[in-house]
């Protein structure tokens, strides 16, 4: 993990990290067509070079209001279980690498982070959280499928 | 073996693969000289080409066959199904020869006198033996077919007849290349539009404008190929079955008919292959286990020919097959039983099992049901390992029977990439697609033949003379309520796969054509709602609608015996048609009202500054007509939306504002008289709650106003349901009003010619012009009629008949 490239990120509020190998790469957001009665996360599905991303947005997904926090226009592209899915989040920030293997913090991270993360990685620019894609993607427990 | 060869083994295959259809189809009708023309020219063909090579056996065989055939289409034979079994055996032979001297085997020399002799029709005791040879054989054949298929590396133990992969004209591909190919090339069209774009913005550039059409045109041929590439048509693979299911009905002395849907279906050649041999499997079973023999056929009071049908079905990325037959469907009873002996399952177990849960059994690994394990389902092979093998790629199989009725298998097959016929539409302001295959009509709700009601919840159209449930879209999606009149959307009839029928109500549909069906994010997969997703020509996104699922979210029956009850509570329905029933809405002083629904024309919105004040009777534009307006309180209801009804006695007609439509009811209370109250014949009880009866005679007697008369001319049709679904509407489009009622005056009458003939002899008298309609195509020259289904005659004939009334 040490020197490992991150791409950083606020996400409500807080310095998050993805690995940079799950990143495909940072798009404009386009127009974007709802998905009615999906998960409120999932904002919806954008097109890029002829290929559908879900978007998602990923405040709520972790189980925030995003409405309280700003919107970057840019999305973070990112491949899961083959599929693409473009990661909405309050700012994208620089690549940075890793500068520590990721530890846990004594008394956690709280409940809703905890879910996400993989853990903390110290970075020039600080510390940051490491997510985990495939948890991020799965959604909020509370956030369950309309039915 | 030199290329010469090959591609004589090639083409071999090829004429085999396109006539085996043929064949079939010429037992059941030996007369029929076309077919015996195909097959004709394939021993023809063969017996020319083994003259180029050395083998002499496969010459003397299709020689023999040539000659037999020869004589039938010289009429010097009739085809009897001796001679078409003689003939189909000597086929066999020469693909198993041809198989041999593709893999460079020798053939094992023996029977081929006894298939040649069996030709001679004279010698019933000779037919026989080689009869029985042949459908052995027959298996050997799909046996060897299947060998060069196989994977190579992945099994190691076949023999040196699959390692010859250099005679096969075809190449292996990883799919992931393909893929790439294809996103690649979709890439070039996104690309090949922005420079569209650009260079109309520049302006015309002749040097530019001719290499950059060509481009165009080289680019989309080349998108089709790279599509086609992976597909195929299920037809490759049903083709085959026809023979299959003769071959097994003769042998088992069954009389079964095969009827094959959805041939054009395409998918993945990889899923072709995939569910080659469970399809094989499960027809097998059908016409052994499922079908009975044609004596006990009739004893049950069926026809003593089983009906197989096989049909295919697109429904987003997924395939549905469905095979059913009409035989003695499961038996709950033997398969409970067998379970328990074979230790599947406990007897105490057994006693809690519906029969659903029953019926799952048969896909329990080590199930078989035969009583007697004959030669042709019981292979070793079970429904365990078909489930497997549709569970490995991501599909599955389900079954339905009914005991004495017949049986039904569906299997759903995924697709990791297609293409489609898609319609979109429009609902709340979002696109949606649908796949072509399930749409059977599109209907425009206002259309009067639709007749859309509400029965409580539920909204209901009539279709062709049957009462039909209606989904709207946006309320199955949840979206916002639509801005569009529900009598004003558009009513999509869909079709599942098991037959059901059922409206899905739009605001508006867009284009139509290709769509590539892409996978969804698990996340959005599991609403159940979507199938897929597509992009539109201006590369945004679209979602596929998954139909089956919506129908059966709401509800809409999905299985063979809530079939039956459907169609009683249709019948059910239609006879309460005929009960009084009433439209109860709340009227602008709060009252609750009824009016009898059969003075109800429709339900209008229009926008408040529609309304006229100025007289002293309020009135109001619809359609472009002035109607009188009543049920307003002394101001205008502060809205910018008038909700009305809009009534009409047959000719009169006047507009009711209402404040709330609630829904249909019946008038099924008694109804006392009141005095008092101008305007209301009576009230009644409904759940407990007065409602006031509108008095419809004193509404028109004194509002009704016939409406100023519409510039179109009026038509009046013969009687009959194909005058009212396929002649009204391409006379309403022509520009003309349908006469609805004896009394309306026409312009132009359209009648059949029998039927006008017969008024004629009877010197009935014709108010108006008449054009008269034939059923023959053909009629001699100068004719007075029109063929029924020539519309552009059909359209000039009116205009003609009502210039010269």
């Amino acid at each position: 993990m040490m020197h490992s490239l991150l791409v950083m990120s606020l996400i409500a509020g807080r310095r998050c990290a993805f690995p940079a190998p799950e990143v495909e790469s940072v798009i404009e957001v386009g127009n974007i067509t709802p998905i009615p009665r999906a998960p409120d996360y999932i904002t919806g599905l954008t097109a890029m070079r002829s290929q559908a991303l879900t978007v998602i947005d990923c405040r709520a997904a972790i189980g925030f209001q995003p409405q309280e926090f700003t919107l970057d226009h840019r999305a973070i592209v990112a491949k899961c279980d083959g599929d693409l899915y473009a990661l909405r989040v309050d700012a994208i920030d620089d690549i940075c690498s890793a500068v520590s293997e990721p530890t846990t913090v004594p008394g956690g991270f709280g409940e809703q982070w905890a879910r996400v993360a993989n853990g903390l990685v110290e970075t020039r620019v600080g510390p940051a959280l490491l997510l985990d894609l495939a948890a991020l993607i799965e959604g909020h427990a509370g956030m369950g499928v309309a039915a | 073996m030199d290329d010469l060869l090959a591609d004589f083994v090639a083409e071999t295959r090829e004429m085999l693969e396109a006539s085996s259809g043929e064949i079939v189809a010429w037992e059941a009708n030996p007369a029929d000289s076309a077919r015996l023309d195909t097959i004709f020219r394939f021993v023809h063909t063969v017996k020319g080409n083994c003259g180029f090579f050395d083998f002499p056996r496969l010459a003397t065989l299709s020689h023999a066959a040539e000659d037999a055939l020869a004589d039938c289409r010289a009429g010097r034979r009739d085809p009897d199904s001796q001679l078409l079994t003689a003939v189909l055996a000597i086929i066999d032979r020469i693909v198993e020869m041809v198989d041999a001297i593709e893999a460079g085997e020798d053939f094992p020399e023996e029977g081929d006198e006894a298939l040649i002799a069996a030709l001679d029709t004279g010698a019933e005791r000779r037919t026989k033996e080689p009869d029985e040879a042949s459908e052995d054989e027959a298996e050997d054949t799909a046996a060897l077919a299947e060998g060069p298929s196989e994977d190579v590396p992945s099994d190691p133990q076949s023999e040196k007849k699959s390692d010859i992969p250099a005679v096969q004209r075809s190449i292996r591909l990883p799919v992931d290349l393909l893929d790439r190919v294809m996103s690649g090339v979709s890439d070039m069209v996104l690309a090949r539009n922005d420079l569209a774009h650009r260079l109309r913005q520049a302006g015309t550039q002749p040097t530019i404008d001719g290499p950059f059409e060509r481009l165009t045109t080289i680019l989309s041929d080349v998108r089709d190929a790279i599509t086609r590439m992976r597909m195929q048509r299920i037809e490759t693979l049903f083709s085959a079955f026809p023979r299959l299911v003769r071959d097994l009905s003769h042998e088992l002395g069954k009389q079964v008919i095969v009827d094959l849907q959805g041939g054009d279906v395409e998918l993945d050649r990889e899923m072709i292959e995939m569910i080659r041999d469970p399809l094989t499997h499960i027809i097998r079973n059908s016409i052994d286990h499922g079908i009975e023999e044609p004596a006990i056929r009739v004893e049950a009071g069926k026809v003593e020919f089983g009906f197989l049908s096989i049909t295919a079905r697109q429904a987003g990325n997924m395939i549905s097959v469905v095979v059913s037959d009409d035989g003695r469907g499961l038996a709950q009873d033997k398969i409970a039983a067998k379970a328990v002996a074979t230790g599947l399952i406990a007897e105490s177990e057994m006693a809690e099992m519906d029969r659903d849960d029953i019926l799952e059994l048969i896909f329990q690994p080590g199930f078989s049901t035969a009583e007697t394990v004959s030669s042709v389902s019981g292979r070793g092979v079970g429904l365990d390992v078909v489930r497997q093998n549709l569970e490995r790629v991501g599909g599955s199989i389900s079954v339905q029977s009914t005991q004495g009725v017949g049986t039904q298998l569906t299997l759903q097959i995924p697709l990791t990439l297609s293409i489609i016929s898609g319609l979109t539409v429009e609902a709340s302001g979002q696109y949606f697609a649908i796949p072509q295959s399930y749409i059977e009509e599109i209907i425009h709700s206002s259309s009067k033949a639709l007749n859309l009601t509400r029965v409580g919840e539920t909204a209901l159209v009539t279709f062709r003379g049957n009462r039909v449930p209606c989904l709207f879209l946006n309320d199955a999606l949840e979206l916002p309520e639509s801005e569009v009149d529900e009598h004003d959307t558009t009513m999509v009839m869909l079709r599942l796969a098991n037959g059901n029928l059922f409206a899905l109500g739009v605001d508006d549909i867009h284009s139509h054509g290709d769509i590539v069906v892409k996978p969804l994010a698990p996340a959005v997969m599991k609403t159940g709602i979507y199938a897929g997703s597509t992009l539109l020509d201006n590369g945004q996104p679209v979602l596929l609608l998954d139909v089956t699922n919506i129908a059966a979210q709401n509800k809409i029956s999905t299985d063979l015996r809530s079939r039956v009850l459907y169609d009683e509570d249709a019948a059910a329905q239609s006879k309460a048609t005929t009960v009084h029933r009433a439209m109860l809405f709340k009227d602008f002083k709060g009252r609750s009202l009824a009016i009898r629904l059969e003075l109800v024309q429709r339900i209008e919105t229009i926008s408040s500054d529609a309304v006229d004040l100025s007289g002293s009777q309020p009135r109001a534009v619809v359609d472009g007509v002035i109607l009188p307006l009543v049920g307003l309180t002394d101001e205008l209801p502060r809205t910018n939306k008038l909700r009305l009804l809009r009534l009409s006695d047959g000719s009169s007609q006047l507009l009711h504002a209402v404040q709330e439509v609630k829904e249909a009811i019946e008038l099924a209370g008694a109804l006392k008289p009141v005095k008092d109250e101008p305007l209301i014949e009576a009230l009644t009880l409904v759940d407990g709650h007065t409602v006031s009866v509108l008095d419809g005679h004193k509404l028109f007697a004194n509002f009704g106003e016939v409406p100023d008369r519409s510039d179109k001319p009026v038509c009046r049709l013969p009687d009959g349901e194909w005058a009212r679904t396929i002649l009204a509407p391409l006379v309403a489009s022509a520009g003309y009003d349908i006469a609805e009622d004896p009394d309306m005056r026409e312009d132009v009458a359209i009648w059949f010619d029998d039927e006008y003939e017969a008024a004629a002899a009877l010197e009935t008298e014709f108010h108006s012009p008449v054009v008269r309609l034939r059923d023959a195509p053909e009629a001699e020259e100068g004719s007075p009629t029109i063929y029924r289904y020539d519309r552009d005659a059909l359209v000039e004939a009116l205009k003609n008949a009502r210039k010269a009334g």
